[in-house]
């Protein structure tokens, strides 16, 4: 079997993508960066690749509210083509501002599979301000999801204004319990940071800086794992 | 539709909040919206409509005008003087005349009668206001000083500053480098980075619209140099931006009052460039901010950014490009509205209560960053011929100055996609909107940059053509609105002539303090630490992004905390790729209160070795100058000591000259921005002059061949041994410690080209073979401050034996004020050339037949329990501080500084 075909997501805005597509590539994928208008002309098909990742940056300018606008044009445009996707197998990872717009189209938490509903939120940070720092993130062994497969500790940056994991406690409590939580802010030493600043950098409720959806297949962070390369 | 648009609202809720609705109109017109770009509302509970909340506004911006063009007579000189004052055109009275003498020519009415022209039409003064301001032609640097050594009255006469002391020396410099490629003519200069690419960099200031509008200033400055990068050649790829502030002190709490406190300022330009960067998707890695009460009258911000371009594509050379006659004049990005009009004038003039607030221009960074990816998508596809940026004078600057490789342009103003409409004809033509580029794009390849355009939803529009006939012709619905020569701008406009009067610090009464050794050295050094121009500056660069695009080896704050700031920062701007490029910026304003050529040259020697402190290679550096001047043009009343700043402009040209030729620095860009002057209302109504303190901000860059072997300046490991480099003498003139005690003192510090260059090579070779293990120059506060850096950065301790510090020998007797005497000196001297080291116990042996007879000393090493201490002369404790206590003294002030 060749390498798998990764597809990383670029335009309006979104800034991660020269480092995403060659930290996929360092991992083993085939990655092409591929503009939002040519996925929904049809230049590229989604059914191509086995991954879909929308990165980090500022997708029209977060100036209606963090990747809602980029969550509005893949509804509109490519929701048949996503869940298409996402049915045949394929993988999707949402980074910064790529988490906020899974978030957004309800592609997470996605309790229930083909209902694209938003029952999380990423807001404003409690520290009120865009920072950039390394964090500790503690790997949930028990999650689904297949991208933190073999990792139990790792360190990266967090380079954001809205990386408040919110939900409310019905939602917090199913996240928790389906154990859709893939990773959290920690001390060095594993143990949870327990919202204290700035080890949890932003605020998040119970310490969540990702999640993936029940079957573990598609996922989302604040972090960059990108970043690590 | 066209007219469609989206506008945004945000709702604040104060609860709780016993405030006034005078109180809530100063929370919400300072603190929560920019009056410049947003309108607010304050509503109580009981005017509060529940159903409809604010209803809908729709702030559409609509002009009861009817755009015309008007003819202007010159009857005389004085009137277009006077059509000068009352336009704003800011023209040169020197150059009054030279302007009338074209227009008034017999041949040249005779070709504009053909196109139905006879007098300037406004467009026309708009335009040539534009092309001939100091901003855009630096007739300062360009002009003729007459350099007068008082008392002796020694005089020589330097013929532009500008060709003597950057162009020459560059020039010269590159014809022994290979790898400095392209400079002095493009938006930014060109370096060879490896093999395959080039790297670009550039500075700018934007000092006039910060200082009125701190945040739209400040973002406008940061985006506005991306897109030199971007313009640069064919275009390149945005790596970097990095940024430098001078504001005032913090804490004023004087009678003056500047148009915005310090501290507010300081928030605005921070939150500018966090936006512009962040938003771009451009790390801002690297950055200065420094404090003094003279920048209370305008503040300084900097703005640099790096890029990176292939050296060819399709086996053409990307640093290269000209417009071709036929080819199509494109305009890229954003629309043209009123904003930023006569900008570039404004900044050319002292600020005051009457200059334009039209000249404020707020940059939208999303528009720039898709315009940005748009068009190397454009350049990767061989479509674009030429390219600059649409800044300064807009239009007017980029097709003015482009139609000069062509021989000519003609434009259809009326073509111009413009925000609202409304504007006059000559408003389009110099109107600074932002997120536009001039583009140019060949007949074969017009339609292939449209499609792409559309893909990318960039806005283009081809508005010209370039031309060979020698004329700038704009045009608007059909009629001709201005027909100039493009001879003109070359014409023999008389050179700008400054008087400069220099007198030796000593003549000017400078001396030493009378001042004893401190007896409580650890209040001080907690104090000196805490001090706002020493302090940490952490709270600005978390703000920042500045590790996207994932090549950060070496970021600005390092150490087991990652707190504290490194000498410089590595890029590997190619990811699979193990080249790097280090950057670092340096300033030393203070300096120049005692000699601006000491103020240069310190400034200069810290960015190298901030630079050799990451491991960069020295034959590879390049430089940008930007130059911040309080105006030198003498008057009696105005500027009473004009003649003196002059002369402290000419000493810092020199240096400039001197040491980038001893170094072998090319300038690969820089700007020169003068008229640091506010007029400041005081207590009783009476206005105060404040000029800035002339300020050179040297950026540079060095190629770093392998990443593996870029160092770091905290401490590693218990054991190191700490070795100071260099050699400290009595220069504490301009000092962090004597400005704290409130002193300038008169031993500036002197740099020694030939003296420091063998020690840096024979570093550069020591990191180059693993030798060393950290380091640290040694800037601003002296041995005292970076040595405990050292340690905060490690969490290590360290002891430091003051009597094994190299001291620079002189002849003079000891008692003499020349010498260093004393351990305060030592620990607080600003001496250049100097580093702090530290190896592995294990090479010891090898480190020090490594650096042989140049000045080296092991001083003390790292300790496992973290106390800093300092022993000094007399074998007394000077310092015995628990390294945490440090560095709570040393962040204290960063919240609120």
């Amino acid at each position: 079997m060749g390498a798998a075909r990764a597809l990383v997501l670029t335009g309006f805005g979104l800034n991660c993508d020269l480092e995403t597509a060659y930290a996929l590539e360092v991992a083993g994928a085939r990655s092409e960066r591929v503009h939002l208008n040519n996925l929904v002309a049809h230049d590229y098909r989604l059914n191509d690749f086995q991954i879909f990742v929308i990165g980090g940056g500022f997708s029209w300018g977060d100036d209606h509210g963090a990747g809602v606008i980029m969550a509005m044009r893949l509804k509109h445009r490519l929701q048949d083509e996503i869940l298409d996707f996402v049915e045949g197998g394929g993988l999707v990872l949402g980074i910064c501002n790529g988490f906020q717009v899974l978030v957004n189209v309800g592609l997470l938490p996605g309790f229930e599979p083909h209902e694209l509903k938003r029952e999380v939120a990423v807001i404003g940070n409690d520290c009120g301000n865009f920072r950039d720092q390394w964090v500790h993130l503690t790997v949930n062994p028990a999650s689904p999801c297949i991208f933190t497969k073999g990792v139990e500790k790792i360190e990266l940056p967090v380079r954001h204004g809205e990386g408040k994991f919110y939900a409310e406690p019905h939602v917090l409590q199913r996240l928790v319990s389906q154990e859709q939580v893939i990773v959290r802010y920690s001390r060095p030493d594993g143990t949870p940071a327990d919202g204290e600043f700035p080890l949890n950098p932003n605020g998040s409720l119970d310490d969540i800086a990702g999640i993936c959806d029940p079957g573990g297949r598609i996922a989302g962070l604040m972090p960059h794992p990108e970043a690590f390369n | 539709g066209p007219d469609e648009a989206a506008y945004t609202s945000r709702l604040f809720l104060l609860y709780d909040a016993p405030l006034d609705r005078s109180q809530m109109e100063t929370v919400a017109r300072q603190l929560l919206a920019n009056d410049i770009i947003q309108q607010w509302h304050v509503y109580s509970r009981s005017e509060w409509d529940d159903r409809n909340g604010v209803g809908i506004i729709v702030p559409r911006v609509m002009l009861a005008h009817t755009p015309g063009v008007a003819e202007m007579p010159i009857p005389s000189d004085d009137a277009l003087m006077k059509l000068s004052r009352e336009r704003n055109l800011a023209l040169n009275p020197q150059d009054i005349p030279v302007i009338r003498d074209y227009f008034l020519r017999p041949e040249v009415l005779a070709s504009r009668r053909e196109v139905g022209l006879s007098m300037p039409t406004d467009v026309e003064l708009e335009a040539i206001s534009q092309a001939r301001s100091d901003h855009c032609n630096h007739n300062t640097f360009r002009g003729k000083f007459t350099y007068r050594d008082l008392p002796s009255n020694d005089v020589q006469v330097i013929d532009n500053l500008f060709k003597t002391c950057i162009e020459a020396p560059t020039l010269a410099i590159q014809k022994n480098k290979d790898w400095v490629i392209s400079v002095l003519w493009d938006n930014a200069g060109a370096a060879r980075f490896d093999d395959d690419y080039f790297y670009a960099i550039t500075g700018e200031t934007h000092n006039s619209p910060s200082n009125m509008e701190a945040y739209g200033g400040a973002l406008t400055g940061i985006v506005g140099i991306y897109r030199d990068i971007m313009g640069t050649g064919k275009g390149a790829r945005l790596i970097a931006g990095l940024y430098g502030y001078c504001v005032g002190p913090g804490d004023y709490a004087g009678p003056l009052k500047p148009h915005l406190h310090p501290r507010r300022l300081l928030d605005g330009v921070v939150e500018g460039v966090k936006d512009g960067g962040n938003k771009h998707g451009v790390p801002t890695p690297f950055g200065n901010l420094f404090f003094h009460s003279s920048y209370l009258g305008k503040c300084l911000v900097f703005v640099a950014s790096l890029g990176i371009m292939p050296r060819q594509i399709n086996g053409l050379p990307t640093d290269r490009k000209c417009p071709q006659p036929g080819d199509f004049i494109v305009m890229s990005g954003g629309r043209v509205g009123k904003d930023g009009i006569h900008g570039v004038t404004a900044s050319s003039e002292t600020y005051s209560e009457h200059t334009p607030a039209g000249h404020v221009q707020i940059g939208d960074p999303y528009t720039q960053k898709k315009m940005h990816d748009f068009l190397l998508e454009a350049r990767d596809e061989g479509l674009i011929s030429f390219i600059t940026d649409n800044g300064g004078g807009g239009l007017s600057s980029s097709i003015g100055e482009s139609a000069h490789f062509s021989g000519g342009a003609q434009v259809d103003l009326d073509k111009v996609p413009l925000k609202y409409e409304g504007l006059d004809v000559w408003e389009i033509w110099v109107s600074e909107s932002q997120e536009r580029m001039t583009v140019v794009v060949g007949q074969a390849h017009i339609d292939r940059f449209m499609e792409l355009s559309r893909k990318h939803e960039v806005e283009s529009t081809v508005i010209g053509r370039y031309e060979s006939n020698g004329k700038l012709h704009l045009k608007y619905r059909g009629r001709t609105c201005a027909y100039l020569d493009l001879s003109l701008f070359s014409e023999d406009f008389p050179q700008w002539e400054f008087a400069a009067d220099w007198r030796s610090p000593e003549d000017r009464g400078l001396h030493e303090p009378v001042l004893t050794e401190p007896e409580d050295y650890s209040a001080l050094f907690h104090a000196l630490l805490g001090s706002s121009n020493i302090c940490s500056r952490e709270w600005i660069q978390r703000q920042y992004d500045h590790e996207v695009q994932g090549g950060s080896v070496v970021k600005f704050l390092v150490g087991r905390e990652r707190d504290i700031p490194n000498d410089a920062v590595v890029l590997r701007p190619l990811l699979e790729r193990r080249r790097g490029l280090a950057v670092a910026q340096a300033l030393n304003p203070v300096y120049s209160i005692i000699d601006s050529y000491h103020m240069v040259a310190a400034t200069i020697d810290e960015a190298v070795r901030r630079l050799l402190a990451v491991g960069a290679k020295l034959d590879e550096i390049g430089g940008v100058d930007n130059f911040c001047w309080p105006s030198i043009q003498y008057d009696p009343i105005q500027n009473p000591d004009g003649c003196y700043k002059a002369a402290q402009l000419v000493r810092a040209n020199w240096a400039l000259r001197d040491v980038c030729l001893a170094y072998g620095i090319p300038l690969l860009s820089g700007k020169d921005s003068m008229y640091v002057d506010g007029h400041l209302p005081g207590e009783f109504g009476e206005r105060h002059k404040i000029s800035g303190l002339p300020t050179m901000q040297f950026t540079a860059t060095g190629v770093v061949p392998d990443v593996l072997d870029a160092v770091t300046m905290d401490g590693k490991l218990p054991g190191d041994l700490v070795y100071v480099l260099g050699e400290t003498a009595n220069e504490l003139g301009g000092s962090e410690y004597y400005d704290f005690l409130g002193y300038v003192g008169l031993n500036v510090p002197r740099l020694r080209t030939q003296a420091v260059l063998d020690l840096y090579k024979a570093l550069e070779s020591a990191i180059r073979e693993g030798l060393v293990v950290s380091c640290r120059g040694v800037y601003r506060g002296g041995l005292a401050v970076h040595a405990a850096l050292v340690a905060m950065g490690g969490l290590l301790g360290m002891n430091v034996d003051l009597t094994a510090v190299p001291l620079k020998s002189t002849s003079d007797s000891p008692i003499s004020t020349k010498s260093v005497s004393r351990d305060d000196q030592i620990l607080f001297s600003e001496s250049c050339g100097r580093f702090l080291v530290t190896v592995d116990p294990s090479k010891r042996a090898q480190f020090e037949a490594h650096f042989g007879s140049l000045p080296h000393a092991l001083v003390g090493e790292l300790t496992a329990q973290p106390h800093f201490v300092v022993s000094g002369r007399g074998g007394r404790i000077l310092l015995n501080e628990p390294i945490a206590r440090l560095k709570i003294s040393w962040k204290k002030m960063a919240a609120d500084s």
